[in-house]
Protein backbone atom coordinates (compact mmCIF):
# COMPACT_ATOMS: atom_id res chain seq x y z
CA UNK A 1 0.00 0.00 0.00
CA UNK A 2 3.38 2.18 0.20
CA UNK A 3 3.04 3.48 -3.25
CA UNK A 4 -0.40 4.21 -3.47
CA UNK A 5 0.78 7.59 -1.98
CA UNK A 6 2.45 8.66 -5.65
CA UNK A 7 -1.50 9.33 -6.85
CA UNK A 8 -4.97 9.40 -5.81
CA UNK A 9 -7.43 7.32 -7.21
CA UNK A 10 -9.00 10.21 -8.96
CA UNK A 11 -5.84 11.19 -10.29
CA UNK A 12 -4.81 7.74 -11.63
CA UNK A 13 -7.94 7.67 -13.55
CA UNK A 14 -7.44 11.10 -15.09
CA UNK A 15 -4.00 9.87 -16.15
CA UNK A 16 -5.16 6.81 -17.99
CA UNK A 17 -8.04 8.67 -19.66
CA UNK A 18 -4.91 10.90 -20.86
CA UNK A 19 -3.62 7.79 -21.76
CA UNK A 20 -0.45 8.41 -19.95
CA UNK A 21 1.89 5.23 -20.27
CA UNK A 22 3.37 6.09 -16.77
CA UNK A 23 -0.24 5.79 -14.87
CA UNK A 24 -0.73 2.65 -16.51
CA UNK A 25 2.57 1.18 -15.57
CA UNK A 26 1.83 2.25 -11.86
CA UNK A 27 -1.37 0.71 -12.14
CA UNK A 28 0.15 -2.23 -13.12
CA UNK A 29 2.72 -2.57 -10.56
CA UNK A 30 -0.08 -1.39 -7.91
CA UNK A 31 -2.56 -4.16 -9.08
CA UNK A 32 -1.69 -6.83 -10.88
CA UNK A 33 -0.78 -9.06 -8.36
CA UNK A 34 -3.95 -8.69 -6.43
CA UNK A 35 -5.77 -9.13 -9.81
CA UNK A 36 -3.22 -12.24 -10.72
CA UNK A 37 -4.82 -13.58 -7.60
CA UNK A 38 -8.32 -13.73 -8.52
CA UNK A 39 -7.40 -14.88 -12.08
CA UNK A 40 -5.79 -17.60 -10.52
CA UNK A 41 -8.36 -18.59 -8.17
CA UNK A 42 -10.41 -19.12 -11.29
CA UNK A 43 -7.98 -20.59 -13.70
CA UNK A 44 -5.21 -23.34 -12.44
CA UNK A 45 -3.03 -23.32 -15.10
CA UNK A 46 -0.61 -20.66 -15.14
CA UNK A 47 -0.03 -19.85 -18.22
CA UNK A 48 -3.78 -19.12 -19.15
CA UNK A 49 -3.97 -17.19 -16.89
CA UNK A 50 -1.11 -15.00 -17.67
CA UNK A 51 -3.13 -14.36 -20.80
CA UNK A 52 -6.06 -13.65 -18.82
CA UNK A 53 -3.69 -10.68 -16.54
CA UNK A 54 -2.44 -9.57 -20.20
CA UNK A 55 -5.84 -9.30 -21.35
CA UNK A 56 -7.52 -7.95 -18.68
CA UNK A 57 -5.24 -5.14 -18.17
CA UNK A 58 -5.64 -4.25 -22.05
CA UNK A 59 -9.33 -4.18 -21.07
CA UNK A 60 -8.73 -1.60 -18.21
CA UNK A 61 -6.98 0.16 -20.14
CA UNK A 62 -9.12 0.58 -23.70
CA UNK A 63 -12.47 1.01 -21.44
CA UNK A 64 -11.14 2.90 -19.00
CA UNK A 65 -13.40 6.08 -20.53
CA UNK A 66 -16.20 3.85 -19.43
CA UNK A 67 -15.28 3.71 -15.75
CA UNK A 68 -17.58 5.85 -13.51
CA UNK A 69 -16.31 6.48 -10.34
CA UNK A 70 -19.67 7.30 -8.37
CA UNK A 71 -20.27 3.54 -9.25
CA UNK A 72 -17.31 2.30 -7.22
CA UNK A 73 -13.81 1.82 -6.65
CA UNK A 74 -11.37 1.37 -9.40
CA UNK A 75 -10.20 -2.03 -8.10
CA UNK A 76 -13.70 -3.42 -7.67
CA UNK A 77 -14.53 -2.42 -11.43
CA UNK A 78 -11.16 -4.57 -12.55
CA UNK A 79 -11.72 -6.96 -10.61
CA UNK A 80 -15.25 -7.49 -12.37
CA UNK A 81 -13.15 -7.21 -15.43
CA UNK A 82 -10.89 -9.76 -13.98
CA UNK A 83 -13.29 -12.17 -12.93
CA UNK A 84 -15.80 -12.21 -15.91
CA UNK A 85 -12.35 -12.61 -18.04
CA UNK A 86 -11.47 -16.10 -16.11
CA UNK A 87 -14.76 -17.00 -16.19
CA UNK A 88 -15.24 -16.82 -19.60
CA UNK A 89 -11.96 -18.21 -20.50
CA UNK A 90 -12.72 -20.90 -18.21
CA UNK A 91 -15.74 -21.67 -19.77
CA UNK A 92 -14.18 -21.65 -23.26
CA UNK A 93 -11.25 -23.52 -22.93
CA UNK A 94 -12.49 -27.32 -22.72
CA UNK A 95 -15.25 -26.64 -20.16
CA UNK A 96 -17.82 -25.90 -21.72
CA UNK A 97 -19.93 -28.92 -22.20
CA UNK A 98 -22.06 -29.45 -19.43
CA UNK A 99 -20.70 -33.00 -17.95
CA UNK A 100 -17.44 -31.58 -17.86
CA UNK A 101 -18.78 -28.87 -15.91
CA UNK A 102 -20.62 -31.26 -13.58
CA UNK A 103 -17.16 -33.41 -12.99
CA UNK A 104 -15.75 -29.89 -12.19
CA UNK A 105 -18.55 -28.37 -9.87
CA UNK A 106 -18.25 -31.91 -7.99
CA UNK A 107 -14.59 -31.62 -7.79
CA UNK A 108 -15.46 -28.16 -6.02
CA UNK A 109 -18.25 -29.65 -4.15
CA UNK A 110 -16.01 -32.79 -2.72
CA UNK A 111 -12.87 -29.69 -2.77
CA UNK A 112 -10.94 -32.69 -4.38
CA UNK A 113 -7.89 -32.93 -6.90
CA UNK A 114 -4.32 -31.45 -6.06
CA UNK A 115 -4.94 -28.27 -8.59
CA UNK A 116 -8.09 -27.13 -6.74
CA UNK A 117 -5.59 -27.75 -3.65
CA UNK A 118 -3.52 -25.42 -4.54
CA UNK A 119 -6.07 -22.61 -6.16
CA UNK A 120 -7.04 -22.83 -2.55
CA UNK A 121 -4.26 -21.92 -0.90
CA UNK A 122 -4.34 -18.07 -2.44
CA UNK A 123 -6.27 -15.02 -2.68
CA UNK A 124 -9.99 -14.78 -1.85
CA UNK A 125 -10.45 -18.70 -2.80
CA UNK A 126 -8.17 -19.30 0.72
CA UNK A 127 -10.44 -17.20 2.75
CA UNK A 128 -13.90 -18.39 0.93
CA UNK A 129 -12.15 -22.32 1.97
CA UNK A 130 -12.56 -21.25 5.60
CA UNK A 131 -15.84 -21.39 5.04
CA UNK A 132 -18.22 -23.87 6.25
CA UNK A 133 -18.62 -26.58 3.16
CA UNK A 134 -22.16 -25.64 2.65
CA UNK A 135 -21.66 -21.87 2.25
CA UNK A 136 -18.19 -22.53 0.39
CA UNK A 137 -20.14 -24.05 -2.26
CA UNK A 138 -22.37 -21.46 -3.03
CA UNK A 139 -19.43 -19.28 -3.06
CA UNK A 140 -17.17 -21.23 -5.50
CA UNK A 141 -19.94 -21.44 -7.83
CA UNK A 142 -21.57 -18.19 -7.72
CA UNK A 143 -18.29 -16.24 -7.61
CA UNK A 144 -15.54 -18.37 -9.03
CA UNK A 145 -17.74 -20.31 -11.65
CA UNK A 146 -19.94 -17.76 -12.53
CA UNK A 147 -23.41 -19.61 -12.31
CA UNK A 148 -25.96 -17.96 -11.36
CA UNK A 149 -28.56 -18.31 -8.42
CA UNK A 150 -31.16 -20.32 -10.66
CA UNK A 151 -28.43 -22.64 -12.23
CA UNK A 152 -26.74 -23.48 -8.83
CA UNK A 153 -30.25 -24.27 -7.30
CA UNK A 154 -30.84 -26.87 -10.60
CA UNK A 155 -27.44 -28.14 -9.96
CA UNK A 156 -27.96 -28.62 -6.56
CA UNK A 157 -31.30 -29.66 -6.39
CA UNK A 158 -32.49 -26.95 -3.68
CA UNK A 159 -35.19 -24.97 -3.70
CA UNK A 160 -33.85 -21.21 -5.27
CA UNK A 161 -35.10 -19.57 -2.08
CA UNK A 162 -32.38 -21.85 -0.02
CA UNK A 163 -29.93 -21.06 -2.42
CA UNK A 164 -30.49 -17.62 -1.99
CA UNK A 165 -30.20 -17.56 1.67
CA UNK A 166 -27.88 -19.24 2.12
CA UNK A 167 -25.32 -17.33 -0.24
CA UNK A 168 -26.34 -14.43 1.64
CA UNK A 169 -25.26 -16.11 5.19
CA UNK A 170 -21.90 -17.13 2.96
CA UNK A 171 -21.12 -13.73 2.25
CA UNK A 172 -22.01 -12.48 5.46
CA UNK A 173 -19.77 -14.85 6.91
CA UNK A 174 -17.24 -13.97 4.42
CA UNK A 175 -17.27 -10.48 5.30
CA UNK A 176 -15.85 -11.49 8.97
CA UNK A 177 -12.89 -12.96 7.36
CA UNK A 178 -12.23 -10.14 5.19
CA UNK A 179 -12.45 -7.66 7.68
CA UNK B 1 -37.01 -0.09 6.98
CA UNK B 2 -34.10 -1.43 8.72
CA UNK B 3 -30.95 0.20 7.28
CA UNK B 4 -28.71 -1.81 10.00
CA UNK B 5 -30.44 -5.32 9.07
CA UNK B 6 -30.54 -4.40 4.97
CA UNK B 7 -26.71 -3.82 4.87
CA UNK B 8 -26.14 -6.95 7.44
CA UNK B 9 -27.90 -8.97 4.69
CA UNK B 10 -25.32 -10.12 2.72
CA UNK B 11 -26.79 -8.12 -0.20
CA UNK B 12 -23.98 -5.50 -0.74
CA UNK B 13 -21.35 -8.18 -0.74
CA UNK B 14 -23.15 -9.89 -3.58
CA UNK B 15 -23.55 -6.62 -5.48
CA UNK B 16 -19.73 -5.61 -4.82
CA UNK B 17 -18.39 -8.87 -6.07
CA UNK B 18 -21.26 -9.09 -8.58
CA UNK B 19 -23.05 -12.27 -7.61
CA UNK B 20 -26.47 -10.28 -7.91
CA UNK B 21 -28.33 -10.52 -10.52
CA UNK B 22 -29.67 -7.57 -12.56
CA UNK B 23 -32.80 -7.22 -10.80
CA UNK B 24 -30.74 -7.13 -6.74
CA UNK B 25 -28.26 -4.74 -8.41
CA UNK B 26 -30.55 -2.17 -10.03
CA UNK B 27 -32.81 -2.68 -6.15
CA UNK B 28 -29.28 -1.70 -4.29
CA UNK B 29 -28.61 0.93 -6.15
CA UNK B 30 -31.71 2.52 -5.57
CA UNK B 31 -31.22 2.18 -2.01
CA UNK B 32 -27.43 3.66 -2.26
CA UNK B 33 -28.88 6.59 -3.69
CA UNK B 34 -31.40 7.16 -1.08
CA UNK B 35 -29.22 6.03 1.81
CA UNK B 36 -25.89 7.43 2.60
CA UNK B 37 -25.24 4.75 5.15
CA UNK B 38 -25.97 2.26 2.17
CA UNK B 39 -23.68 4.03 0.15
CA UNK B 40 -20.80 3.54 2.83
CA UNK B 41 -21.05 0.33 3.69
CA UNK B 42 -20.65 -0.48 0.34
CA UNK B 43 -17.54 1.65 -0.18
CA UNK B 44 -16.44 0.24 3.10
CA UNK B 45 -17.07 -3.43 1.66
CA UNK B 46 -15.32 -2.35 -1.59
CA UNK B 47 -11.92 -1.07 0.44
CA UNK B 48 -11.73 -3.99 2.61
CA UNK B 49 -11.87 -6.09 -0.62
CA UNK B 50 -9.62 -3.99 -2.45
CA UNK B 51 -7.71 -4.33 0.67
CA UNK B 52 -7.25 -7.97 1.83
CA UNK B 53 -6.68 -8.92 -2.28
CA UNK B 54 -3.86 -6.72 -2.16
CA UNK B 55 -2.38 -8.44 0.56
CA UNK B 56 -3.18 -11.72 -1.23
CA UNK B 57 -1.09 -10.47 -4.31
CA UNK B 58 0.30 -12.66 -6.47
CA UNK B 59 3.77 -11.79 -8.36
CA UNK B 60 2.41 -11.85 -11.65
CA UNK B 61 5.29 -13.04 -14.24
CA UNK B 62 7.60 -10.27 -16.06
CA UNK B 63 6.78 -11.58 -19.42
CA UNK B 64 3.10 -10.70 -18.76
CA UNK B 65 3.91 -7.02 -18.10
CA UNK B 66 6.40 -6.85 -21.13
CA UNK B 67 4.12 -8.34 -23.90
CA UNK B 68 1.52 -5.90 -21.94
CA UNK B 69 3.42 -2.92 -23.15
CA UNK B 70 4.65 -4.31 -26.33
CA UNK B 71 1.29 -4.80 -27.28
CA UNK B 72 -0.03 -1.17 -26.10
CA UNK B 73 2.89 0.66 -27.55
CA UNK B 74 0.94 2.44 -29.92
CA UNK B 75 -1.95 3.28 -27.68
CA UNK B 76 0.42 5.50 -25.09
CA UNK B 77 -0.06 9.27 -25.47
CA UNK B 78 3.28 9.86 -26.91
CA UNK B 79 5.39 12.45 -25.86
CA UNK B 80 8.75 12.13 -27.96
CA UNK B 81 6.61 12.58 -30.85
CA UNK B 82 4.99 15.94 -29.92
CA UNK B 83 8.09 17.31 -29.19
CA UNK B 84 8.88 16.98 -33.04
CA UNK B 85 6.38 17.66 -34.45
CA UNK B 86 6.34 20.92 -32.09
CA UNK B 87 9.73 21.63 -33.37
CA UNK B 88 8.70 20.56 -36.96
CA UNK B 89 5.50 22.73 -36.74
CA UNK B 90 6.84 26.17 -37.21
CA UNK B 91 9.10 25.00 -40.06
CA UNK B 92 5.71 24.20 -42.15
CA UNK B 93 4.28 27.44 -41.18
CA UNK B 94 6.83 29.64 -42.15
CA UNK B 95 7.26 27.87 -45.38
CA UNK B 96 3.38 28.23 -45.69
CA UNK B 97 3.47 31.90 -44.50
CA UNK B 98 6.66 32.56 -47.06
CA UNK B 99 4.30 30.95 -49.95
CA UNK B 100 1.35 33.56 -48.88
CA UNK B 101 3.02 36.22 -48.70
CA UNK B 102 4.77 35.77 -51.72
CA UNK B 103 1.59 35.33 -53.20
CA UNK B 104 0.36 38.63 -51.68
CA UNK B 105 2.71 40.29 -53.22
CA UNK B 106 2.77 38.98 -56.12
CA UNK B 107 -1.02 39.44 -56.12
CA UNK B 108 -0.54 43.39 -55.26
CA UNK B 109 2.21 42.97 -58.03
CA UNK B 110 -0.22 41.68 -60.50
CA UNK B 111 -3.03 43.82 -59.93
CA UNK B 112 -0.43 46.79 -60.08
CA UNK B 113 0.49 46.13 -63.24
CA UNK B 114 -3.12 45.45 -64.38
CA UNK B 115 -3.99 49.07 -63.58
CA UNK B 116 -0.54 50.43 -65.11
CA UNK B 117 -0.91 48.51 -68.20
CA UNK B 118 -4.54 49.25 -68.21
CA UNK B 119 -3.61 53.14 -68.40
CA UNK B 120 -1.11 52.97 -70.62
CA UNK B 121 -3.67 51.25 -72.92
CA UNK B 122 -6.11 54.15 -72.60
CA UNK B 123 -3.23 56.79 -73.31
CA UNK B 124 -2.07 55.00 -75.88
CA UNK B 125 -5.55 54.65 -77.39
CA UNK B 126 -6.26 58.18 -76.98
CA UNK B 127 -2.79 59.44 -78.53
CA UNK B 128 -4.04 56.86 -81.75
CA UNK B 129 -7.27 58.06 -81.83
CA UNK B 130 -5.59 61.54 -81.84
CA UNK B 131 -3.03 60.82 -84.54
CA UNK B 132 -5.53 59.10 -86.85
CA UNK B 133 -7.71 62.24 -86.74
CA UNK B 134 -4.26 63.84 -87.46
CA UNK B 135 -3.42 61.91 -90.09
CA UNK B 136 -7.29 62.55 -91.92
CA UNK B 137 -6.58 66.33 -91.44
CA UNK B 138 -3.59 66.13 -93.04
CA UNK B 139 -5.12 64.13 -95.91
CA UNK B 140 -7.70 66.31 -96.59
CA UNK B 141 -5.06 69.48 -96.72
CA UNK B 142 -3.08 67.40 -98.83
CA UNK B 143 -6.08 66.66 -101.45
CA UNK B 144 -6.94 70.38 -101.06
CA UNK B 145 -3.20 71.47 -101.83
CA UNK B 146 -2.82 68.37 -104.37
CA UNK B 147 -6.18 70.72 -106.23
CA UNK B 148 -4.87 73.79 -105.70
CA UNK B 149 -1.34 73.07 -107.37
CA UNK B 150 -3.14 71.05 -110.09
CA UNK B 151 -5.16 74.32 -110.62
CA UNK B 152 -2.04 76.81 -110.16
CA UNK B 153 -0.27 74.45 -112.80
CA UNK B 154 -3.59 74.49 -115.29
CA UNK B 155 -3.68 78.49 -114.66
CA UNK B 156 0.39 79.09 -115.25
CA UNK B 157 -0.25 76.69 -118.56
CA UNK B 158 -2.65 79.19 -119.74
CA UNK B 159 -1.14 82.45 -118.50
CA UNK B 160 2.30 81.22 -120.73
CA UNK B 161 0.38 80.66 -123.44
CA UNK B 162 1.34 82.58 -126.19
CA UNK B 163 -2.35 83.82 -127.32
CA UNK B 164 -3.00 85.32 -123.80
CA UNK B 165 -3.18 88.83 -123.75
CA UNK B 166 -2.58 90.15 -120.21
CA UNK B 167 -4.34 93.48 -119.12
CA UNK B 168 -3.19 94.55 -115.96
CA UNK B 169 -5.71 96.52 -113.48
CA UNK B 170 -4.04 98.41 -111.23
CA UNK B 171 -6.51 99.95 -108.28
CA UNK B 172 -8.07 102.96 -109.06
CA UNK B 173 -7.78 106.12 -107.28
CA UNK B 174 -8.51 105.60 -103.29
CA UNK B 175 -8.05 101.70 -103.72
CA UNK B 176 -4.39 102.04 -105.34
CA UNK B 177 -3.47 99.06 -102.97
CA UNK B 178 -5.45 96.31 -104.74
CA UNK B 179 -4.54 94.18 -108.44
CA UNK B 180 -6.35 91.83 -110.45
CA UNK B 181 -5.19 90.50 -114.14
CA UNK B 182 -6.82 89.73 -116.87
CA UNK B 183 -5.73 86.96 -119.39
CA UNK B 184 -7.96 87.22 -122.16
CA UNK B 185 -7.57 84.39 -124.91
CA UNK B 186 -7.28 85.89 -128.14
CA UNK B 187 -8.01 82.81 -130.06
CA UNK B 188 -11.18 81.49 -128.17
CA UNK B 189 -11.94 84.94 -126.39
CA UNK B 190 -12.35 83.19 -122.92
CA UNK B 191 -11.31 85.63 -119.91
CA UNK B 192 -9.48 84.36 -116.97
CA UNK B 193 -8.94 86.72 -114.35
CA UNK B 194 -6.32 86.50 -111.03
CA UNK B 195 -7.65 88.40 -108.44
CA UNK B 196 -3.99 89.17 -107.12
CA UNK B 197 -5.35 91.91 -104.53
CA UNK B 198 -8.61 92.65 -103.62
CA UNK B 199 -10.46 93.46 -100.21
CA UNK B 200 -12.22 90.28 -98.49
CA UNK B 201 -16.16 90.36 -99.72
CA UNK B 202 -18.93 90.82 -97.59
CA UNK B 203 -21.11 87.75 -97.54
CA UNK B 204 -24.01 89.72 -99.25
CA UNK B 205 -21.52 91.08 -101.72
CA UNK B 206 -19.80 89.83 -104.47
CA UNK B 207 -16.85 91.40 -107.10
CA UNK B 208 -18.41 91.31 -110.80
CA UNK B 209 -16.11 91.57 -114.00
CA UNK B 210 -16.87 94.06 -116.58
CA UNK B 211 -15.58 94.25 -120.11
CA UNK B 212 -15.64 97.95 -121.60
CA UNK B 213 -17.34 97.46 -125.16
CA UNK B 214 -17.11 100.89 -127.46
CA UNK B 215 -17.70 103.09 -124.10
CA UNK B 216 -20.25 100.09 -122.26
CA UNK B 217 -19.87 97.78 -119.75
CA UNK B 218 -20.73 94.50 -120.19
CA UNK B 219 -20.81 92.01 -117.85
CA UNK B 220 -18.22 89.62 -118.04
CA UNK B 221 -18.69 87.00 -115.14
CA UNK B 222 -18.73 86.70 -111.44
CA UNK B 223 -15.80 86.20 -109.23
CA UNK B 224 -16.07 82.96 -106.79
CA UNK B 225 -13.70 81.02 -104.63
CA UNK B 226 -11.26 79.87 -107.34
CA UNK B 227 -7.66 78.95 -107.15
CA UNK B 228 -5.56 80.77 -109.83
CA UNK B 229 -7.48 81.87 -112.76
CA UNK B 230 -11.12 81.86 -112.55
CA UNK B 231 -12.47 81.33 -116.16
CA UNK B 232 -15.34 84.16 -116.61
CA UNK B 233 -17.33 84.79 -119.63
CA UNK B 234 -16.65 85.10 -122.97
CA UNK B 235 -15.74 88.07 -124.27
CA UNK B 236 -15.66 88.83 -128.06
CA UNK B 237 -14.38 92.27 -127.99
CA UNK B 238 -13.18 94.86 -125.29
CA UNK B 239 -11.34 97.81 -124.51
CA UNK B 240 -11.05 97.87 -121.13
CA UNK B 241 -11.95 95.60 -118.34
CA UNK B 242 -12.94 96.49 -114.39
CA UNK B 243 -13.91 95.40 -111.04
CA UNK B 244 -16.71 96.45 -109.11
CA UNK B 245 -18.17 95.23 -105.81
CA UNK B 246 -21.80 94.50 -106.51
CA UNK B 247 -25.14 92.60 -104.84
CA UNK B 248 -24.44 88.67 -104.80
CA UNK B 249 -25.79 87.13 -107.76
CA UNK B 250 -24.44 90.31 -109.78
CA UNK B 251 -25.72 93.62 -111.54
CA UNK B 252 -26.95 94.46 -114.81
CA UNK B 253 -25.08 97.64 -114.44
CA UNK B 254 -21.57 98.37 -112.55
CA UNK B 255 -21.72 100.66 -109.39
CA UNK B 256 -19.74 103.03 -110.60
CA UNK B 257 -18.54 103.86 -106.64
CA UNK B 258 -17.66 100.31 -106.21
CA UNK B 259 -15.45 100.02 -108.50
CA UNK B 260 -12.33 98.64 -107.33
CA UNK B 261 -9.89 98.37 -110.26
CA UNK B 262 -9.72 98.34 -114.11
CA UNK B 263 -6.85 98.44 -117.09
CA UNK B 264 -7.11 98.87 -120.69
CA UNK B 265 -6.17 96.27 -123.01
CA UNK B 266 -2.85 97.10 -124.59
CA UNK B 267 -2.61 97.18 -128.76
CA UNK B 268 -0.33 94.39 -129.84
Amino acid sequence: MEAVTKYSETELVMLLKQRQQTAFSYLYENYSGALYGIILNIISDNELANDVLQEVFVKVWRQISTYDETKGRLYTWMLNIARNASIDTLRSKGFQNNKQNRELTENVYESAGSTQMQVDKIGLRKIVHQLKEEHKVLIELSYFQGFTQEEISKMLDLPLGTVKTRLRTALIQLRQFIK
Amino acid sequence: MDIKAYIESGVIESYVLGIADAKEAAALEQMIAQYPEIKQAVSAFEASLEKTALENAVQAPAQVKEKLFAGLQNEFATEVPVAKFVQMQPRSTNWLKYVAAASVILLISSSALNVYYFNQFNEVSNKYAALLNDKNGLEASLNIYKTKTLDIYNSMQLMSDPTMIKVSMPGVKGKEENLATVFWDKKTKDVYLLANKLPQTPSDKQYQLWAIVDGKPVDAGLLDNCNGLCKLKNIPNAQMFAITLEKKGGSAIPTKEQMYVAGAVSAS
